[in-house]
C-alpha cells in the first residue's frame, strides 16, 4: 500500500460506495413512505365508499352489493375488506377463506400484515357511527406489487451504481496518472542519476514540486563543491608538506653528511615514514566512495588511458589489455576506481614478464574487477600474510611492495573485497568485488 | 646537456639545481609559469623539469601549449600531485614522464638519464654505451677495456654529449648551447681545451674533428 494510486483508488472507491449505498437507501425510504401515504388516501376513500354502501334493509342493516366494486368480489384479488358490527362482521368475499387480522388501532398501520396466497397487506380501519351502531371498516390492499417493483429498482440501482463506479475509478486511475506524471518523471530521472546519465534533475516541475527539485539540485550541487573544495585544500596540504619534503630528502643526500652516516641515516629514516604517512593519510582523506552523478568510472574511457600511462611509465615490452562490457561503468567516483586500479596495476607492471589483464564485470549483487598478469606471483601461504592488515610486506621494500594500502583503503571504502589468487596467466590475480549499493 | 628547472619553490629549485649541477648537467631556472613558456621553447634544452603548480600559468597549460606548436624537447612533470588521475592528465597532455615528490635525488637522476638516452634513440641500456667506451653516470667515470679512466666534470657532460650523439656531427656552437647554462660566457677554446683532454685518456681516434663542422664521435671502433 505504498503507491498514492493505490491509495487514492481505495478511498475513491469506499466514500463512492458508502455514500451510494446511503443515497439508495434513503430515497427508496422515502418512495415507499409517499406510496404508502398516497395509498392510505386510497383505501380511506374505500372505507368511506364501504360505509356508503351500508343500508337499513328488510332484515336491517345491510351492504349493499351493487355499491361494492368488482375487486372485492373476485377471490384474491388484493382488495379486502372487513366491516365489524357491534353484532355482526362481514368480509368481502375476495378473501375467500383468508381472515384478516383486525388491527387494534384506526388509521393506517405501520406493519404490512400477512395476507393470502404469499401476499402482504396494507390495513387500514377506519371507526365510523351510523344507524346508533359503531361501525369498524377496515379495508386492506395487496403491497406485494410494490414490494416487487422497489426490489426491482433496488438491482437495477446496484447495476448502475456499480457501473458508475467502475467508470469512475477508470477514470481516476487515468486522471491520478496524468497528475502524477511529474512524479513518475522525477522518478525515472533519479534513477538515470543514479546511473550517471545526468548531472541534476529537470526543473521543469510542477509548482508543487520545485522546491522538493530545487533542494536535490543545490545538495548535489552543494556535495559537488564541498567534495571539490575539501580535494583542493588536501592538494594544498599535500603540496604545502610534500615540497619541503623533497627539499629535506635533497638534503640529506648532501656529502657533508657523509661524515656522519648514523645521523644521515636516522634522517633519512624519519623523512622516509612522514612521506609514508603523509601519502597515506591524504589518500585516504581524499577518498569519495559513493559517485557522485557525472563522475562515474567509465570503462570504456578510463581503461584505455590508463593502459596507456602505466605502458608510458614503465616503458617495457608489455601488453596491457582490457575486457569490459561496453557502456559498463562502475557507480564510485572515478578517481577512487583510478587510484584502486593505478596502484594494483602498478604493481603488475613491476612484476609481469609481458602481460597484464583487467577485466570488469558485473554480476547482479556486485561488480568484479580482476587483474591478472604472468609474472611469478605470490605463493598461497604467503599471499594470507600479505592480505593480513597491518602487514608490511608491501611496504618493506621500497618501490617493489605491493602498494596494498591505499587499495586496502579504497576496498574498504567501498565496502568491498579484496582477495588474491592465482592468475591463468601464470602470475598473481588480483580479485575485487565491490559490492551494487543500490536504493 | 642543459635542463630547464621550472619551480617555483626556491628552496626546492636550489637544491635541484646544486644536485643537476653536481651531475654534469647545465641548469637554467624558472619559477613563472609565463616565461617557462616562451623561454623553454626558445632555448634548446635536452630536457625540461617542470612544476604543476606555477605562478602565471599552470604546468599543464603550458605544456599542451608546447605540444600544440610541436615542442618535442622531453618533459619531466615533478609535482606533489601523486594521484592516477593526474598523473594520467598529466601524461596525455604529453609529459614523458611523471615523478611526484617528494622524491629521492637518485631516483631523479636516473629518470632524467632514462628520458635522455631514450630521447636519443638508446632504449632498454643501464649505462651510455658508445665508441667502445662505457659512461658511468653516478661515479662520473668512463670505462674502456675495463679500465676506470677519471674525468673532470667538464670532460664528463663533454664524453656524455657526444656519446649521446654517437655518429653524428656536433658543431661547437652545439656543444655550447647544450653545455652550458644561459648565463655562461661564450668562448669556443674551451670546448678545444676539452676535446684534446678526452682524446688523451680515451685515445686519440676517439673524437673525429670535421673542419668547419665540428666533432664526430666514432661509431663503434671496438
Amino acid at each position: 500500500m505504498n503507491s498514492i494510486q493505490q491509495r487514492l483508488s481505495l478511498g475513491l472507491i469506499s466514500v463512492l460506495i458508502i455514500t451510494g449505498l446511503v443515497l439508495a437507501q434513503l430515497s427508496l425510504w422515502l418512495f415507499d413512505q409517499g406510496l404508502r401515504r398516497y395509498l392510505q388516501t386510497h383505501l380511506h376513500h374505500e372505507a368511506q365508499t364501504l360505509l356508503a354502501a351500508i343500508i337499513r334493509g328488510a332484515n336491517g342493516i345491510e351492504l349493499d352489493q351493487q355499491r361494492v366494486s368488482a375487486s372485492y368480489q373476485r377471490p384474491f384479488s388484493g382488495e379486502y375488506f372487513v366491516v365489524v358490527l357491534p353484532d355482526q362482521q362481514w368480509r368481502s368475499r375476495s378473501s375467500w377463506d383468508y381472515q384478516v387480522t383486525l388491527p387494534a388501532t384506526t388509521g393506517l398501520q405501520k406493519e404490512l400484515a400477512d395476507g393470502p396466497q404469499a401476499q402482504e397487506l396494507l390495513i387500514y380501519r377506519a371507526d365510523f357511527r351510523r344507524y346508533g351502531k359503531a361501525i369498524q371498516i377496515i379495508a386492506a390492499q395487496d403491497y406485494t406489487p410494490m414490494l416487487k417493483s422497489f426490489r426491482t429498482m433496488q438491482w437495477s440501482a446496484a447495476g448502475i451504481g456499480l457501473g458508475a463506479l467502475i467508470l469512475l475509478v477508470l477514470i481516476q486511475r487515468i486522471l491520478v496518472r496524468r497528475a502524477l506524471r511529474p512524479l513518475e518523471q522525477m522518478r525515472e530521472q533519479i534513477v538515470q542519476l543514479q546511473q550517471g546519465q545526468r548531472t541534476e534533475l529537470d526543473q521543469q516541475v510542477p509548482d508543487e514540486l520545485v522546491p522538493l527539485v530545487q533542494q536535490l539540485n543545490h545538495l548535489l550541487q552543494h556535495t559537488e563543491d564541498t567534495l571539490g573544495r575539501s580535494r583542493n585544500a588536501l592538494g594544498n596540504l599535500g603540496h604545502a608538506l610534500k615540497t619541503p619534503l623533497a627539499i629535506l630528502f635533497s638534503l640529506a643526500n648532501r656529502h657533508e653528511l657523509n661524515a656522519h652516516p648514523e645521523l644521515r641515516d636516522s634522517f633519512r629514516q624519519q623523512l622516509q615514514s612522514m612521506q609514508e604517512r603523509i601519502s597515506r593519510e591524504l589518500g585516504r582523506a581524499r577518498l569519495a566512495g559513493e559517485a557522485l552523478p557525472g563522475a562515474y568510472f567509465e570503462c570504456a574511457r578510463e581503461l584505455p588511458d590508463l593502459c596507456s600511462t602505466l605502458q608510458q611509465i614503465h616503458r617495457r615490452d608489455l601488453q596491457l589489455g582490457w575486457q569490459a562490457e561496453s557502456g559498463l561503468r562502475l557507480p564510485w567516483d572515478r578517481e577512487d576506481i583510478l587510484e584502486l586500479l593505478g596502484n594494483l596495476l602498478d604493481n603488475a607492471c613491476k612484476w609481469a614478464h609481458q602481460k597484464i589483464q583487467i577485466g570488469v564485470t558485473y554480476e547482479q549483487t556486485h561488480y568484479c574487477i580482476t587483474i591478472d598478469d604472468d609474472g611469478p606471483g605470490i605463493a598461497a601461504e604467503l599471499r594470507e600474510q600479505v592480505m593480513t592488515r597491518g602487514a608490511r610486506i608491501d611496504e618493506q621494500v621500497q618501490g617493489h611492495g605491493l602498494g596494498l594500502g591505499i587499495v586496502r583503503d579504497i576496498v574498504e571504502h567501498c565496502r568491498g573485497e579484496l582477495v588474491l589468487d592465482s592468475s591463468p596467466l601464470g602470475g598473481l590475480r588480483v580479485i575485487i568485488r565491490l559490492p551494487v549499493n543500490r536504493v | 646537456m642543459r635542463i630547464l628547472i621550472v619551480e617555483d619553490n626556491v628552496a626546492l629549485a636550489d637544491e635541484l639545481t646544486a644536485d643537476l649541477k653536481r651531475a654534469g648537467y647545465a641548469v637554467d631556472w624558472l619559477a613563472d609559469g609565463r616565461d617557462a613558456l616562451i623561454q623553454g621553447a626558445i632555448e634548446p634544452y635536452d630536457l625540461i623539469l617542470l612544476d604543476l603548480g606555477l605562478p602565471g600559468k599552470s604546468g599543464l597549460d603550458i605544456l599542451r601549449e608546447w605540444r600544440a606548436t610541436q615542442m618535442l624537447r622531453p618533459v619531466l612533470i615533478l609535482t606533489a600531485r601523486d594521484h592516477w588521475a593526474e598523473r594520467i592528465e598529466g601524461l596525455k597532455a604529453g609529459a614523458d614522464d611523471y615523478l611526484t615528490k617528494p622524491f629521492h635525488p637518485e631516483e631523479l637522476q636516473l629518470r632524467i638519464q632514462a628520458l635522455l638516452r631514450r630521447a636519443h634513440g638508446q632504449v632498454n641500456q643501464p649505462q651510455l654505451h658508445a665508441a667502445g667506451v662505457q659512461l658511468d653516470e653516478g661515479r662520473q667515470c668512463a670505462v674502456k677495456n675495463d679500465e676506470i679512466i677519471e674525468l673532470t666534470a667538464a670532460e664528463f657532460s663533454l664524453l656524455r654529449y657526444l656519446m649521446l650523439h654517437e655518429g653524428q656531427i656536433v658543431s661547437k656552437s652545439k656543444l655550447h648551447d647544450h653545455l652550458y647554462d644561459g648565463e655562461t660566457e661564450r668562448d669556443s677554446n674551451v670546448i678545444e681545451v676539452h676535446v684534446n683532454h678526452l682524446r688523451r685518456k680515451l685515445g686519440k681516434d676517439i673524437i673525429e674533428t670535421k673542419r668547419g663542422q665540428g666533432y664526430r664521435l666514432q661509431k663503434n671502433s671496438g
